[in-house]
């Protein structure tokens, strides 16, 4: 393999690596631009997302757990993948709602540190249900069939065919999601909102129901990564809280309330990691981090981020 | 940050007292509770008997359950909580990152007991000063963004410390496997740790138990002392309105950096005093579970109270301790191994229930942050002022009253 190839490849497992990131991350931070609501439970609702994606798609057995106890395995539909990416996230959104309407909505006039408590004591219950039901064990969520294999790239050679969806299905979703904030009169509120919610609901427009969806959206994407992501790590109820941290470190870097900065910060963590991994894999982990603190003490609000609207 | 000023009474209230239900008749009770020799007086006598209460004394101890050790588990955990709620409870700053003083100290007294010295006053004094440096570079960095960004930039930043330990410094943190090398000589040369104190066995215990209560003892007088100085005082503007204080021309920005740095190194005397009492440094002592755990202490026992945090250390270890070690509930004084049994056939009322208990902790706590914000303490506080309320009102009736 040539350098060349191999950078090539590096780069492209980052991207793959900072694509979930950035699923997870435009609705951490969408939700935490337009609504002022830190959701340290958004790391759930990736755990939601993974193990219904897990359900819809495969058969598991569970061993331990009281589903087992009960007598519900083999348990799963068996329905494969494609379905398991449109069903799920619709039910994470509905779970988004629930979530905006009986857990944030009443906590919008608390502090922050009391938002924070509450959802980082919703993610405890979250994760703590699925480990009593589950198991605290680890379950392959194995790749559709279709896309196991290996593909061959130019320079490149072979790579991961999944890797490659995973970015792709990645990007479209994040053009869906731009276009859906950019350029309808839905995300103009959206976007009015984030910048001033007093004059927004001054000039007589409702935000309840934006909020709503915002939060709805932002929990349909964090379930769309547990569906994408499941496949590449093994499901177990602690998935959740790994992939939150990165998570706000992307929404920190990128800057609270922008798309594009929670893009551009996702890449930037899985090219750090990616080439971390191959450079210094001893320092991979700690590397994003060192990116983070370097960027926040040069640019307190973000690579993109606008100082008006961090919170 | 919120303008809103959060529920919390008064600096008179807030210095609450271990010995409120012993003492209650006491003259001009409000004055002597408030007096700093009181304090330091009730946490003495109730560090004392703690652990003979909890696991030794007749039919107490028998519905504890308790044991030597977890007494001194719950008496550290404690003051790292209590330094914890140092920062959230008084200065309104909430840190998801804990784990990095308690940890960094952990291990920075297990490698100093190991190359230097292994005096226990010592390998506390290293972990502690460690800990502190830590808390200043690290709240240098968190500190530039408040609120929301606080609690994510410490939660990072502990991970941070987390995956140092793991690998770019196994060579000293021992990796996965944690730090095994710790040496703990005797406590100033003579006492060793391990050994019971004499003729006073029966009350404390070993003399693990001594260095650990006095450390707990000194942490509340300092913590005591900082909180009813002008200093502390500060802290609590800053947590009422940050905005405003900063008007009045304090620098902010400059207390809340001190307000961290002395978290961390309460933080810092916990995690050495966890390397002396199990000669042993986890990993897992550096991950972001510990800081939510702390968290969780500290909210549940009731931020803002000087000893809520405490309380809150002492229901989570026993929760994770005892109630998960419950393969049944079932209803109270049936079955056989009870102090008191009224029916010899136990009532079954949740079958393995011990393996619920982390659910349990996560919903009382969410619970607590929804209706009692502040906690546990709090709720007691409010108890005994209506006791006393209902109490005051019967005395006056009688044509007595104060």
């Amino acid at each position: 393999m040539s350098v060349l190839a191999e950078v090539l490849t590096v780069l492209l497992n980052g991207l793959q690596q900072g694509a979930i990131y950035v699923l997870v991350a435009i609705g951490l931070s969408i939700i935490l631009g337009t609504l002022k609501f830190v959701n340290f439970a958004h790391g759930a609702l990736y755990l939601i997302g993974t193990y219904l994606g897990l359900l819809v798609t495969l058969e598991i057995n569970v061993t331990d757990g009281k589903l087992a106890d009960w007598g519900y395995t083999p348990i799963g539909l068996e329905w494969g993948f494609l379905p398991a990416l449109i069903i799920v996230p619709i039910l994470v959104f509905g779970v988004g709602l629930l979530m905006e309407r009986f857990v944030a909505r009443p906590f919008y006039d608390r502090p922050d540190t009391d938002q924070i408590l509450l959802t980082f004591g919703l993610a405890i219950v979250i994760q703590e249900v699925f480990k009593i039901l589950f198991g605290g064990q680890s379950y392959n969520f194995a790749r559709p069939g279709w896309a196991s294999g290996q593909v061959g790239l130019p320079i490149i050679g072979t790579f991961p065919e999944w890797r490659l969806y995973i970015i792709g299905i990645t990007a479209a979703i994040v053009v869906l999601v731009y276009g859906l904030i950019e350029y309808t009169d839905f995300g103009l509120v959206v976007r009015a909102g984030t910048r001033d919610a007093e004059m927004v609901e001054l000039l007589g427009i409702k935000l309840s129901r934006p909020y709503l969806m915002v939060f709805g959206v932002g929990a349909a994407l964090a379930g769309v990564a547990g569906v994408v992501g499941g496949p590449l790590y093994a499901v177990n109820p602690n998935i959740g809280t790994e992939v939150l941290v990165p998570s706000f470190l992307v929404v920190v870097i990128g800057g609270v309330g922008s798309i594009a900065g929670a893009v551009l910060g996702g890449i930037l963590i899985g090219e750090t990691l990616a080439v971390m991994v191959a450079v210094a894999p001893q320092w991979s982990q700690v590397g994003i981090y060192v990116l983070a603190a370097v960027v926040l003490l040069a640019r307190p609000q973000g690579l993109l981020g606008s100082e008006e609207v961090a919170p | 940050m919120s303008d809103e000023p959060t529920e919390t009474p008064d600096a008179a209230e807030e210095t609450g007292s271990v010995v409120d239900r012993t003492q209650r008749e006491l003259p001009s009770w409000e004055r002597v509770r408030e007096s700093e020799l009181f304090v330091v007086g009730a946490t003495t006598v109730a560090v004392a008997v703690f652990p003979w209460l909890f696991s030794r004394a007749p039919v107490v101890s028998g519905v504890f359950r308790g044991y030597q050790d977890l007494a001194t588990l719950i008496l550290i955990w404690g003051i790292f909580a209590m330094g914890f709620n140092l920062l959230l409870g008084y200065t309104g700053l909430l840190s998801f990152g804990h784990a990095a003083f308690w940890g960094g100290a952990a291990y920075a007294a297990g490698v100093f007991s190991a190359q230097v010295s292994s005096s226990p006053i010592l390998v506390i004094l290293a972990g502690t000063s460690f800990a502190a440096l830590s808390a200043w570079i690290l709240g240098f960095i968190s500190l530039r963004r408040g609120g929301i960004y606080f609690a994510i930039l410490t939660l990072a930043f502990g991970q941070m410390a987390y995956y140092m330990a793991l690998s770019p410094l196994a060579w000293i943190t021992g990796g996965e496997n944690g730090f095994t090398g710790v040496r703990i000589g005797a406590l100033f040369g003579v006492f060793d740790l391990r050994y019971p104190v004499p003729m006073l066995d029966w009350l404390l215990g070993t003399w693990k138990y001594v260095l650990v209560g006095g450390v707990a003892v000194l942490c509340v007088a300092v913590a005591n002392r900082i909180l009813h100085s002008p200093y502390g005082m500060v802290f609590r503007a800053i947590r009422e309105n940050d905005q405003r204080a900063e008007f009045v021309g304090l620098n902010v920005w400059r207390y809340k950096l001190m307000a961290f740095v002395i978290s961390g190194a309460f933080a810092g005397v916990a995690g050495s005093l966890y390397t002396i009492y199990s000669a042993y440094v986890p990993l897992s002592s550096f991950y972001w579970t510990t800081s939510g755990e702390v968290v969780i202490m500290a909210v549940l026992g009731g931020v803002g109270s000087l000893f809520g945090p405490i309380l809150g250390a002492g229901i989570y270890l026993y929760v994770e301790n005892i109630v998960s070690g419950i393969q049944q509930l079932t209803l109270p004084f049936t079955g056989p191994n009870e102090w008191l049994t009224l029916v010899e056939e136990p009532v079954v009322l949740l079958d393995g229930f011990g393996a619920y208990w982390h659910l349990i902790l996560g919903l009382v706590f969410v619970g607590v942050v929804v209706l009692f914000p502040r906690g546990i303490w709090g709720l007691l506080q409010d108890l005994g002022g209506a006791l006393r309320r209902l109490g005051g009102s019967a005395v006056n009736r009688l044509g007595g009253g104060r």
